[in-house]
């Protein structure tokens, strides 16, 4: 917390409080389009990259950012803050609704697309600066740099790039059961190292 | 498949990195799994954080677009929670609910019961209920079959009940105008309408079908023309014995 943040009178830190993630649902849940709009500044800019970063066309990439911010305004009631955080929850739509774009739509040009995506060394180069600070990307990429080769690979490949683990399998020609086990274990090692907790 | 083997799944589950029938066998363990779904919950975060860390702004005018789009979009209800032991019922306990929703899913092979709240937001409680009231009668049966062209159908059947629940799972969209005709079929092998299920929605559908059901010795599925055909058009997409 900053020291000017710790200076404000009370009433002002209640309504700080009342701006939580979980709060602001809790208002957009009742149909509050104020609140709504708060989510959708905190959110679009990390849901809008996710698809671009999977997707890669900016014009599909903000036809499915206005998707997933439509169906967290319409599925506002069911989110569950005792079941993860907002930024898990709208983020696991939005990965998922790039994913089900990726997957029906395997033409050659958007597997190429793909591949260019998920390109092993993963660059960082449209980091929005307003919404992330530097020190949570650099944890990232910190941790991401932890991992071995082939934990990176596969979950970047997975993530980024959209592939099934039988194409990553494919891609770093290895094992099924072996590309499986890296996903996994390379995530329990993102998460210890980026001391996240599913709640 | 054995135990560790579905335990590694839920890496390649929360990369989204499973095909789809690998997926819904995953979910229906996941609902009898509690280290399964806390570790999901955990990955989840984490395999989120590499979102985050590719923010990028979006261009100003799509939140213009968004604003307009949810003013004209009525949000969904809550879920009721209705388990309050005010009166105790004969009731089935959450446990046991989502016990059989998964029996359901695990059977039926098909499904979308709401077991986890990142998917299927739209599926209502009350799908889920009467699905669990039909699995829980005594003479409840499960068949299967794949579409032709792609998906599964599953029904839920109870002939004292005479009610029987179709669920449609990833079936293709069919192009306009065209819509996909649900059927039993009697034993003199003539077919019965039983209503239509939506052409254009892709995801899982779940059709209750109330009367007719305990006499009919196989469920169809046709792809028609015109909805609510009284004959249907051959060959079926699927055609499943309830014998």
């Amino acid at each position: 917390m900053s020291e000017e943040s710790t200076a404000l009178p009370w009433p002002v830190m209640a309504d700080v409080a009342a701006g939580t993630p979980a709060e602001l649902m809790a208002r957009v849940a009742r149909g509050d389009a104020v609140a709504f709009g708060q989510v959708y500044d905190l959110m679009a800019p990390r849901v809008y990259g996710l698809i671009r970063r999977v997707l890669r066309n900016p014009a599909q990439s903000e036809e499915v950012t206005q998707e997933v911010m439509v169906e967290v305004w319409r599925t506002a009631t069911r989110y569950d803050a005792d079941r993860g955080s907002l930024a898990s929850w709208i983020l696991t739509m939005a990965h998922r609704r790039a994913i089900d774009r990726v997957r029906s739509e395997q033409s050659t040009t958007d597997r190429e697309q793909a591949v260019a995506a998920a390109s092993a060394t993963t660059e960082y180069d449209e980091v929005s600066e307003a919404v992330t600070t530097n020190l949570e990307v650099q944890q990232v990429r910190h941790c991401l740099s932890a991992l071995t080769e082939l934990q990176r690979e596969s979950v970047t490949l997975a993530y980024y790039g959209g592939y099934s683990y039988r194409e990553v399998a494919e891609l770093l020609d290895a094992k099924l059961a072996t590309i499986k086990a890296r996903m996994r274990d390379g995530l329990i090692r993102l998460r210890d190292c980026l001391g996240v907790t599913g709640r | 498949m054995t135990t560790p083997e579905v335990h590694a799944l839920t890496g390649p589950y929360v990369l989204n990195a499973l095909p789809e029938d690998e997926r819904l066998g995953f979910e229906a363990h996941l609902a009898d799994c509690r280290s399964c779904s806390a570790e999901v919950a955990e990955l989840r975060e984490a395999a989120n954080k590499l979102g985050t860390a590719v923010a990028a702004d979006p261009p100003p005018a799509l939140k213009a677009r968004v604003l307009a789009e949810i003013a004209t979009t009525r949000q969904l209800p809550p879920l009721l929670k209705h388990d309050e032991p005010q009166k105790p019922r004969k009731a089935l306990s959450r446990r046991s609910f989502f016990g059989l929703a998964a029996a359901g899913l695990a059977v039926a092979g098909a499904g979308g019961i709401a077991i986890d709240q990142y998917r299927d937001n739209s599926r209502t409680k009350k799908q889920n209920e009467e699905l669990a009231a039909l699995l829980a009668e005594p003479d409840a049966q499960t068949v299967r079959g794949n579409v032709t062209g792609g998906g599964q159908a599953a029904v839920v059947m109870s002939a004292s009940q005479d009610k029987a629940i179709v669920l449609l799972n990833n079936l293709p969209k069919l192009p306009d105008g065209k819509t996909y005709q649900l059927w039993l079929m009697d034993k003199s092998r003539t077919m019965h309408s039983a209503g239509l299920a939506g052409g254009q929605a892709t995801g899982d559908q779940s059709k209750l079908i109330q009367g007719g059901v305990a006499d009919k010795i196989a469920f169809g599925l046709t792809i028609e023309n015109n909805p609510g055909a009284t004959t249907p058009t051959l060959p079926p997409a699927a055609l499943i014995s309830m014998a």
